[in-house]
């Protein structure tokens, strides 16, 4: 068989750098193109595309209310986009945020519980930031510890460990904390284990802040940040160059699951004022978008949690004002990040047809 | 950097639309005779059950308060979970100008309270449990009906039904065993299969019963399993607490007998559904929305039983139902209405072998015990006298609990 019969119809390949106009203009069409698929769920259903656009935004960024509400749905999602952002630079699949989440979160909640009355306000919270990201951090240890010692798969192994922390939780919420026999409902915080607020939304925004700061500092100014990235790029090369593979996958594991057992701390200490099996709500799956689309950058994580929060809470309202089922809202957020990370692809990848190529050879 | 541009530039571009579109902020009606009210439910009206249910009341009350010349906006929020999310959805319907906001579930309350103290002027329901009526705040209320006399009624049809197969010699009469499906080992459940149980134990005296809890107020999978396997251990009768209508289902797939809840289910299970009981909201919200238009005070925590309407047997399968059961079931309805039966006659039934003589109703102190308020009195333990929300919880002779882990 001659080379030029197995050339298949189109083939992939990596582009160079492109130019920046360019690569802007393509993330703007994948918006528009959203924004264009999003109508067809809504026309389908009956709602007007242009107005139900319009409550979107309106829910979300219309009233000092909504744009709280839009930060504290923003919070975790940046958090945790941030806690897993070095394992993902390190190519260590980390998809258990969700359970190291519900771990940080139950260790919040002991201390809510039986601790409140004999700890002051601003101790206490202490004891609660620390102990969640102890319990998120030795959550994650574990499949890191395996993965470090065995080579074990840590995405298998992380998603498992989701699934524990939660029933850990459901156990709890039936069990020994619950509050009236059979209700399954964890008694609420008192309010010296509530998070004070700040400018209206619990000051877990202030601590998400300025984890920005310290995980790009981390990242990208650091020795153990530019560990992660070798590892990164080559086990070999890091090897080669004398790094302990092993301690730094579980230091960096340690390290991202205690920023998302302080989202767990955050979350129950300041939105949700009680502990349930749902405590994750998904965070630690829709972070992973988050740190994906801003291509592990901290400050761009920012931007795309807020996208994600407006279109969140936007679409809330959309079903209140316009009957729009909620599950037509998930679509539309499913499209957009579909079509933003397709963009990603365009800019890194260059499609390349059979005809053009011969073209350009004989050329 | 340039990411963040584009996404500065994105959010410009989203928001060109939010002006272009015209669509326009909501408030508050502004007519007097016009009330907008929000109504949350932790279902949607697919489950046949427990939202339909809220749903039919909500339509129901609309055309009697129409025809009082009152005009009521709905706005009605689905599968609200009982978490945080319900907290968010009182606030959203708070500001979108609903003056009235109804919770439909037990486990909303405490997140509900957490939003009241923002919104002094709105009035907040929490429909089924029991906390807002005693919390001091005007603005909260709690509103449940006497579901246990329906469920006592179910309980007789059943009962009959299963007299009348061991008198055709079908089983023997130890064998008269009701299956239960429950959602949790709860006040409200506890205290609805005990009434169900009473009722058929009046008209069939050897009959017995297994609970079995699903850890779900919904979970159409899991309530079927458990009818199922209720079955396959020699239930004859289902019943349940539970909203959805798979039970049904699953009874006349064993080919064994069923009562329901919350919706008339022998169209889903014509072989097998003999009658359901529902709480018929329409009069309540008649009552809560006719009293905030009238400038009036909206009861803090209001509970009517069978002789108001609050709770409705749905019409008897007469094709499978034993003979004479309208009959009896019109004389039940009359006793309870007089008072003449008592659906926790403490004479009817024993707690570890003796007589129920002593239970608290209500827990004044918040530490989940009932401490105060004795419910036993003349004869009877007296539910929702004290409280409009179930606190019946003793476990009775008779009764099998199959897994209280829930």
């Amino acid at each position: 068989m001659s080379a030029e019969t197995r050339t298949p119809l189109i083939r992939l390949v990596k582009r160079t750098e492109m130019a920046k106009g360019k690569v802007f203009g393509i993330r703007v069409a994948s918006i528009v193109i959203a924004l264009i698929l999003g109508c067809i769920p809504m026309l389908l259903t009956g709602t007007d595309p242009i107005s139900a656009y319009g409550v979107i935004i309106q829910g979300s960024l219309s009233r000092p209310i909504y744009i709280k509400q839009t930060v504290k749905i923003a919070i975790p999602l940046l958090g945790c986009a941030l806690a897993i952002a070095p394992c993902f630079k390190m190519r260590f699949w980390n998809i258990g945020a969700e359970g190291q989440i519900t771990m940080g979160a139950v260790a919040a909640t002991y201390f809510a519980l039986f601790w409140a009355e004999s700890v002051p306000h601003v101790v206490l919270l202490a004891i609660m930031f620390i102990t969640a990201a102890a319990a998120g951090g030795l959550w994650a240890l574990i499949p890191a510890f395996f993965k470090a010692r065995w080579n074990t798969n840590e995405t298998l192994f992380t998603l498992m460990m989701n699934y524990i922390a939660i029933g850990i939780v459901a156990w709890l919420q039936g069990g020994p904390w619950e509050g009236r026999k059979g209700s399954q409902l964890i008694p609420m915080f008192q309010d010296s284990a509530r998070l004070p607020t700040v400018l209206g939304v619990h000051c877990g925004w202030i601590i998400v802040l300025a984890l920005v700061f310290i995980m790009y500092i981390y990242m990208n100014r650091t020795k153990q940040g530019y560990e992660i990235a070798v590892i990164g790029d080559s086990v070999n090369t890091a090897r080669y160059a004398g790094m302990n593979v092993g301690w730094i996958i579980m230091r960096t594991m340690f390290i991202s699951g205690a920023i998302s057992g302080i989202v767990g701390f955050m979350i129950v200490s300041g939105a949700n004022f009680t502990l349930y099996s749902g405590v994750a709500d998904g965070v630690g799956f829709t972070s992973i978008t988050v740190a994906w689309l801003s291509q592990l950058n901290s400050f761009a994580m920012i931007a795309v949690s807020m996208i994600l929060a407006v279109i969140e809470k936007g679409a809330n309202t959309l079903q209140t004002r316009l009957s729009v089922p909620a599950s037509i809202a998930d679509i539309i957020t499913g499209i957009l990040l579909f079509c933003m990370l397709s963009s990603e692809f365009f800019i890194n990848y260059s499609l390349v047809f059979r005809r053009r190529e011969k073209k350009e050879a004989e050329a | 950097m340039r990411k963040i541009t584009f996404v500065l530039v994105a959010l410009m571009l989203l928001s060109g639309f939010a002006f272009a579109s015209g669509s326009t902020e909501e408030a508050a009606p502004a007519d007097p005779n016009t009330v907008k009210v929000g109504l949350l439910c932790i279902g949607d009206e697919n489950d046949q059950g427990y939202t339909y249910n809220f749903i039919r009341g909500r339509d129901e009350a609309t055309e009697m308060l129409k025809a009082d010349g009152i005009n009521v906006e709905w706005v009605t929020k689905f599968n609200i979970g009982e978490d945080a999310t319900c907290t968010d959805a009182n606030i959203e319907a708070a500001e979108e100008g609903c003056q009235i906001i109804i919770n439909n579930s037990y486990g909303f309350e405490p997140f509900m309270l957490e939003v009241v103290d923002e919104y002094p002027d709105i009035e907040f329901i929490s429909c089924t449990n029991c906390a807002s009526a005693f919390d001091g705040r005007d603005n909260t209320h709690n509103a449940f009906a006497n579901i246990y006399e329906g469920r006592y009624i179910a309980g007789v049809v059943a009962g009959l039904k299963l007299q009348q197969m061991i008198d055709e010699g079908t089983i023997a009469p130890e064998e008269a065993v009701i299956g239960y499906v429950g959602a949790y080992s709860f006040a409200e459940v506890i205290s609805g299969f005990t009434s169900y149980f009473l009722g058929a134990k009046s008209v069939c005296p050897s009959v017995t019963m297994k609970v079995s809890f699903v850890g779900s107020w919904s979970d159409a999978t899991a309530e079927s399993d458990a009818a199922l396997a209720l079955a396959d251990q020699g239930c004859v009768m289902i019943s349940q607490h539970s909203d959805n209508t798979t039970p049904a289902t699953a009874a006349q797939s064993r080919g064994v007998f069923h009562t329901g809840y919350n919706n008339d289910m022998t169209t889903i299970a014509p072989e097998a559904s003999l009658i359901s009981t529902r709480i018929d909201w329409a009069p309540y919200f008649y009552e809560a929305i006719k009293a905030y238009v009238n400038g009036e005070e909206i009861p803090q925590d209001w509970c009517k039983g069978m002789a108001d309407g609050a709770v409705v047997m749905t019409p008897l399968n007469e094709a499978i139902a034993a003979p004479g059961t309208a009959e009896k079931v019109a004389e039940v309805e009359a006793g309870l209405a007089d008072g003449s039966i008592q659906v926790f006659d403490t004479s009817t039934f024993t707690v570890g072998g003796e007589e129920l003589t002593h239970a608290f109703a209500l827990d004044t102190d918040g530490d989940f015990t009932a401490d105060s308020e004795e419910a036993v009195y003349d004869g009877a333990f007296h539910e929702s006298v004290f409280q409009s929300a179930p606190y019946f919880t003793a476990q009775i002779d008779g009764i099998e609990w199959l897994n209280a882990a829930y």
